[in-house]
């Protein structure tokens, strides 16, 4: 099969839906001639033109709550925000408006929009530009959030989201653009809710999240040196959750670590850790663990930045301590 | 729009009412006194033209065509409400006839406004979008935002100020620095300033606007001086710290624009007193059962607390 | 006169009021409609008049204080002096420290409570309390608890009202080993703290720790974990589902916490633990004989001379008698017929007088009457308590005591058999 970085993952599938589907637009800044400082969407402006491809001043807000309005009345926008951190700029027309839009109105209205953005630390960004974010919007009713831990996913889960007739938060992992996978030609989308089973285990279940899946991975090789049979799962999307295949693992090795690039407090890790104590509790020979990026605001200097995000390293210790049953007071 | 101007009244004094009496849950926001304003504009537009609301969004509700059963209903929570109870008065859509909600955020809905006029462009429709929002709601950074991208677009959009002269409890002045209308005039955008309780005015106007709009000359923005009877919202009575009795009454005596246009047309001979006096009679009847019917309908299914969350 | 000086209710939400100034001191005369102190509300300062003349007194707010709405807070009286004053009186209002004494607080009644209602007072101020008397009754989410005193004394001071909502850990009342002068009753404004030197003199508080929470008569929640078995969730499931006591890895000195892996280990510690204790069951069997067996004489005469009907009660007392070291209770179950009856320290205070009571609890020493029957020796191995069977012998009677090892030492069964038979062969003899 052939394998594509998951920036082409994402150019590919923008591209498709939008010669799917003429009412889909992008909007966002430098999105057009420049293609995103990233590039992740070079050429795009080239084939669909200015009218969907549109560039808009530094006005997030502005932006935002345009697509919402569009959305609501009969377009598809792809809204592009530039730095997940940007986030914060945009919570009203998010949050506010088009997270609840639908219900407000009694069901009539439709928000069918995507809010393309990402997340990850270690590019010696500093605080305002590593946030992993995607716990604020998964809490907000109304919002689906999804995180492509590679290009496969990154491809099926666009087109799903595009598709979608929600507000949909779609986090990629700015230092994955490069990284290439196997991805699938022809028309392929990936269901949201649906996790995926990367690696099979029997001692020890990991749970990961978008560039923490690879971390999990490495993880798993260096415990399975060791004689220790982890599982890894992705989660593919956080809302909806696919509680169940995450139950069905917890209940099989008895022992969890939910790992995640968000803070380690009040975070993604935090819930999935919550719902496994709440319905697998009876199973569970070691108490879950929730590995997050400290509670700092991301330093600048690589010496700093590097020790607050989980490793293969950090979680294979953690793993080990739970199997040998050891007490662990708190990460 | 002499009917539409009275039927506003009558909405807003049995919606008051409700209040008062302790009929209505949470609060709710008078339009009374501005009138013209919705009228005047939105009796110049189609149903499939749009205008996004405010939290004073039951005078813009009325005027784009809504019925007072279903918006009664929506006031007290009940499933045949527009939004099936599940809105209230500050979020009350009627999707239907173009009315995109009313926002309970200040200055909330202008960028689903632009929004939607930018739809409109892309999509090849010649339908036009109306934000209303009030002069408090200049103090937002979203409309500078919109208005920029709206004018470097040329996307068909009405922005229509209604300055009632108070943000909340502040007078106008103490919160908007220098003139309105030359906050949209920096984008380049034409901007125009007409008496609000003038229905003609207004009305003749925005026919103007909404023509050009519809051949592609948009945005435009306009300022329409008005005043709101009540306070800024229904348990907002003793307000004399903010706005003198004199004032009010005033405007309620010599600038009422119902009773002003009433005139008008009984002076054209439009109109005799007693034809006039007749429609508001059967308005005020018709808004009466409307809310017995509402006071008397069903409350939603608990079932659907968590319906609607996401669309299918 | 005197009337009261409250502070006023002041407005919708508002239940407390800061106190910013008297305008009139103590001792100072007033004349009704005198603005008397400023009080601050929500929106302003307004002044609280006087409603009648007289001199202003018995001031017990200070300015700064935060009064709750309703407390009085002065007086005005006839004279500028007054009876009970103020100097001696130990009031318990927020500008004052609180009486020397041992402070009582609203005890912690539940898991997630963290203030109780308390519904009644059942002591007054002066009074004379017992640690063990009921000191006030409070409302938990589940019942109304009643809180005893946890010291003896009088009570020196109440600080909260029947009505109040009090945060668990607060002050409630102070009991004083002396009777006070004066003690006082007042609502809750703020906890006592000596935050400032107060006007009247008043005695430092003892420096001491609160008391601990006072024996309640409901289970609060447990003070410390340190009684539990540390095992996850996993391994209590299957032990469980086998029946297995985590105890057993406990006592065998494997190292918490426990996990799955160790139900192996549980379930091999566990059948040796039923086969040992098997074994252990039947250690000891003592039989005694009793030539002449002087027990029912005596039993005649006590009832002739003493009115004690209930010959098995002297029966179990002399068993009782011979099987007591201390002061422990001793319950003596009497099998007899079928049917099991217990005497509760059945040698005290005076032998025979002690009741008949149905079976409740395991206990201390079963008496296996046989006296008249056919059955000539048992050999039935330990029971839940030592057995002492009596049985018909050729002369006088038989008696077998049968134990575990761990019931009684060797010595103690030898001593309880020997001070029984002697008992029945001369009671006279050991009672007096």
């Amino acid at each position: 099969m052939r394998e594509i970085t998951l920036s082409q993952a994402v150019n590919e599938a923008i591209a498709e839906e939008m010669r799917r589907d003429a009412s889909v637009f992008i909007i966002g800044e430098d999105v057009a001639e420049a293609g995103t400082p990233f590039k992740v969407l070079s050429g795009l402006v080239e084939e669909f033109g200015t009218d969907r491809v549109i560039d808009t001043p530094i006005a997030e807000p502005g932006f935002m709550g345009i697509a919402v309005g569009a959305a609501m009345t009969g377009s598809r926008p792809i809204v592009d925000l530039m730095f997940g951190d940007f986030i914060f700029l945009i919570m009203d027309q998010l949050c506010n408006q088009a997270a609840k839009t639908h219900y407000m109105s009694g069901g009539k209205l439709n928000v069918p929009l995507v809010l393309r953005t990402n997340l990850g630390a270690t590019r010696r960004s500093a605080a305002q530009h590593s946030q992993s974010l995607h716990a604020l919007v998964a809490h907000i009713p109304g919002l689906k959030v999804a995180m492509p831990s590679s290009a496969l996913e990154a491809k099926g889960l666009m087109k799903t989201a595009i598709r979608d007739n929600n507000p949909v938060v779609i986090f990629e992992d700015k230092l994955m653009y490069q990284d290439k996978a196997e991805v699938p030609e022809g028309e392929f989308l990936i269901p949201f809710g649906v996790a995926n089973v990367k690696r099979q285990g029997t001692d020890i279940t990991l749970i990961g999240t978008s560039s923490m899946v690879q971390v999990c991975e490495k993880a798993a090789e260096i415990l399975a040196a060791e004689g220790i049979s982890a599982e890894v799962i992705d989660p593919r999307t956080i809302v909806p959750l696919d509680e169940e295949t995450l139950l069905a693992s917890a209940r099989k090795t008895s022992r969890v670590i939910v790992v995640d690039e968000g803070h380690q407090s009040y975070g993604i890790t935090g819930e999935i850790a919550s719902r496994i104590n709440e319905k697998a509790f009876y199973y569970l020979d070691a108490p879950v663990l929730r590995m997050g990026a400290m509670d700092v605001p991301i330093p600048f200097s690589p010496a700093l930045e590097d020790i607050t995000v989980p490793t293969p390293e950090t979680v294979a210790a953690n793993a080990r301590k739970l199997c040998s049953g050891e007490m662990i007071h708190a990460a | 729009m002499y009917r539409q101007m009275v039927r506003i009244r009558s909405f807003e004094d049995n919606a008051n009412q409700l209040y008062l009496s302790a009929k209505m849950p949470g609060l709710t926001h008078m339009y009374s006194g501005e009138e013209a304003v919705a009228v005047g504009i939105c009796e110049a537009l189609r149903k499939t033209d749009k205008i996004t609301s405010t939290h004073r969004g039951h005078g813009h509700c009325v005027a784009k065509g809504a019925d007072f059963k279903n918006m009664f209903c929506e006031l007290l929570g009940k499933e045949e409400g527009y939004c099936r109870g599940k809105g209230g008065s500050m979020h009350i859509a009627d999707q239907s006839n173009g009315n995109l909600g009313a926002n309970a955020i200040v200055g909330g809905s202008m960028g689903i406004a632009t929004g939607s006029a930018l739809r409109a462009k892309l999509l090849g429709s010649d339908d036009v979008t109306v934000c209303f929002f009030g002069d408090g709601a200049t103090a937002q950074g979203l409309l500078y935002e919109v208005m920029n991208m709206a004018a470097l677009w040329k996307l068909p959009i009405i922005y229509a100020c209604e300055n009632n002269g108070y943000s909340e409890y502040t007078k106008t002045e103490e919160i908007a620095a220098g003139s309105i209308t030359a906050r949209a005039e920096a984008f380049g955008i034409e901007a125009v300033t007409v008496d609000g309780q003038d229905v003609l005015a207004v009305n003749d106007l925005t026919q103007k606007l909404v023509e050009r709009c519809r051949k592609g000359e948009g945005p435009f923005f306009v300022e329409l001086m008005t005043y709101r009877y009540h306070g800024h919202h229904v348990g907002d009575i003793n307000r004399e710290y903010y706005r003198s009795k004199d004032e009010e009454k005033l405007w309620k005596t010599e600038r009422d624009p119902i009773t002003r246009f009433g005139d008008w047309l009984t002076t054209e001979g439009l109109a005799s007193a007693e034809d006039l006096a007749a429609m508001s009679a059967e308005i005020k009847a018709d808004a009466a059962a409307a809310v017995e019917y509402a006071l008397a309908a069903k409350y939603p299914d608990i079932s659907e607390v968590d319906m609607h969350v996401f669309a299918a | 006169m005197p009337h009261d000086i409250i502070m006023p209710a002041l407005g919708m939400a508002q239940d407390t009021g800061v106190l910013v100034r008297w305008i009139k001191q103590p001792g100072e005369a007033v004349a009704e409609g005198d603005a008397l102190f400023e009080v601050e509300t929500d929106k302003a300062t307004m002044e609280v008049e006087a409603q009648s003349a007289g001199y202003l007194t018995q001031v017990t707010a200070q300015a700064g204080d935060n009064v709750p709405v309703g407390q009085v807070i002065a007086q005005i009286s006839e004279s500028a002096s007054d009876t009970a004053a103020p100097t001696s009186m130990q009031p318990a209002s927020a500008s004052e420290t609180p009486p020397e004494g041992h402070e009582i607080i609203m005890p912690a009644l539940g898991m997630a409570q963290d203030t109780g209602l308390l519904v009644s007072w059942q002591k007054a101020p002066g009074d004379a309390v017992a640690a063990d008397d009921v000191l006030f009754e409070v409302e938990t989410d589940k019942s109304t608890v009643e809180v005893a005193a946890g010291f003896d004394g009088f009570v020196a001071a109440l600080l909260a009202e029947a009505g109040d909502n009090v945060p668990v850990g607060e002050v409630v009342a102070v009991i004083s080993a002396e009777k006070p002068t004066a003690a006082s009753r007042s609502a809750r404004s703020k906890p006592p703290s000596a935050a400032k030197a107060p006007a009247a003199p008043a005695p430092e508080p003892v420096a001491s720790k609160p008391s601990p929470a006072p024996a309640i008569t409901q289970k609060a929640k447990p003070a410390t974990m340190s009684g539990r078995i540390l095992a996850s969730p996993k391994l209590r499931r299957l032990a469980a589902a086998q029946g297995l006591d985590l105890d057993i890895l406990r006592r065998a000195g494997v190292p918490e916490p426990y996990h799955a892996k160790d139900l192996t280990q549980l379930i091999q510690l566990s059948s040796r633990a039923t086969t040992s204790a098997a074994t252990i069951a039947a250690a000891r069997r003592i039989t005694a004989q009793v030539p002449s067996e002087g027990f029912s004489a005596f039993a005649a005469w006590a009832h002739e001379s003493a009115g004690i009907s209930d010959s098995v009660a002297l029966l179990a007392g002399l068993l009782a008698g011979s099987l007591r070291q201390d002061d422990s209770d001793i319950i003596v179950a009497v099998e007899n017929y079928g049917a099991t009856t217990h005497y509760h320290n059945p040698d005290r205070p005076r032998l025979g007088q002690a009741k008949a009571l149905a079976a409740d609890g395991t206990p201390s020493i079963i008496l296996r009457d046989m006296r008249i029957s056919h059955i000539s020796s048992v050999t039935m191995g330990a029971e839940e308590a030592p057995v002492i069977t009596i049985l018909p012998a050729d002369t006088g009677l038989g008696l077998i005591l049968e134990c575990s090892a761990a019931q009684l030492s060797a010595s103690g069964a030898l001593d309880c058999l020997q001070k029984f038979a002697a008992r029945l062969a001369e009671p006279l003899n050991h009672i007096l």
